[in-house]
């Protein structure tokens, strides 16, 4: 990013074709369309170079992209509130005791029928994650999906480590009470 | 601990992100509770979930990128392959390298042998009005008819096979017409 600053444009193609992967999957894990993540790359990877002449390495570059990412897709989501804490109480006695009705594939089931029944989860799971409030979706996107640490989603989104830490959370209990609706309809 | 109060921590312990202390509690309630030790499954699951989600870059993404960067004057230009001495010297250099190849190629076309020139034929397919052209040749040039003159002197080049002091031809007849 320093090289692109001081007029590198190899600097640029490099920087892109490390990170457009990432990019491109996160803007989709968050706005659940591939054509809006499309969009939504685009801008991020817009921002990115403009942000350039101003850019301070003053935290991991990774941290600062998704930074910039998570901004950019935010005009992309119907509800653009920026930290969404419109989190649904759940319903009495709802995933109090801690038990969901749903089955979940775990790594070792690979045979061709939970393969199906994957990929009809996978569907059923992208609704669900995107119905989550921003706040909660992202930082669960970045922590499990992008391999962030608490401290850098924290980083990234504005918030204490315990904040993330509650927010990812409340995303799987929110998730797994989701899917068992789903799936006992 | 109650189930409520550790479901949280069982969270950050499928994250990585639960202390050493955090840990220890979380595997000593799950060696005793069932529940937990399901709910603990599908919390790992859903991180699988995540990555399940694609995320294919699409086609021409790249270009569009770098085409609105281009466009908006963000990204600097591409550098030439060539700096722009190399590239001015590139067309006289070119057609250096032509004509040497054209030289080559014409020198072994040389080497080979011409066919022979049929005088005969050639004196066949002149017409009358060619004869009569060379015939006027042949006369002014015939020194003997420049011997009056002095003329002739140094003209045996032009007498073929010949030279002025050896005519080979009896004088007379068509200077005195």
């Amino acid at each position: 990013m320093l090289l692109f600053r001081e007029g590198s444009r190899e600097a640029f193609e490099e920087l892109f074709s490390r990170h457009h992967r990432a990019v491109v999957r996160f803007a989709w894990r968050m706005t659940g369309d591939p054509s809006t993540a499309e969009e939504a790359a685009q801008e991020i990877f817009l921002r990115i170079a403009r942000a350039a002449p101003t850019y301070q390495a003053t935290a991991k570059f990774t941290t600062w992209m998704y930074t910039v990412a998570r901004r950019a897709t935010l005009n992309y989501l119907r509800d653009t509130k920026e930290d969404g804490e419109k989190v649904p109480i759940l319903s009495e006695g709802e995933g109090e005791d801690g038990v969901y009705p749903v089955q979940l594939p775990g790594p070792d089931d690979r045979n061709p029928e939970q393969v199906v029944w994957e990929s009809q989860l996978t569907e059923r799971f992208r609704i669900a994650l995107g119905e989550l409030p921003e706040g909660h979706r992202a930082a669960f996107v970045l922590n499990r999906g992008d391999g962030l640490s608490y401290e850098e989603v924290a980083q990234v989104l504005g918030v204490t480590v315990q904040a993330v830490k509650t927010r990812i959370f409340r995303a799987r209990e929110m998730l797994l009470s989701r899917l068992s609706k789903d799936l006992s309809a | 601990m109650s189930c409520r109060d550790i479901r949280e921590t069982i969270s950050a312990c499928v994250d990585g992100e639960a202390s050493p202390g955090e840990a220890a509690s979380v595997r000593e309630h799950l060696a005793s509770c069932e529940r937990c030790r399901t709910l603990e499954r599908q919390m790992r699951a859903l991180g699988d979930g995540v990555r399940q989600i694609p995320g294919k870059v699409p086609t021409r993404f790249r270009e569009a990128v770098f085409a609105r960067l281009e466009s908006e004057g963000t990204l600097p230009k591409r550098r030439k392959a060539f700096p722009t001495v190399w590239r001015w010297a590139a067309v006289p250099l070119a057609a250096a390298a032509g004509l040497g190849l054209f030289l080559l190629t014409s020198r072994e076309a040389v080497r080979e042998p011409s066919p022979p020139v049929s005088v005969q034929g050639t004196a066949a397919a002149l017409s009358t009005e060619d004869r009569e052209m060379l015939a006027l040749f042949d006369i002014l040039e015939d020194p003997a008819d420049l011997d009056e003159n002095d003329d002739a002197e140094g003209m045996d080049l032009l007498v073929p096979g010949g030279s002025v002091d050896a005519p080979s031809r009896p004088r007379g007849g068509r200077s005195g017409a």
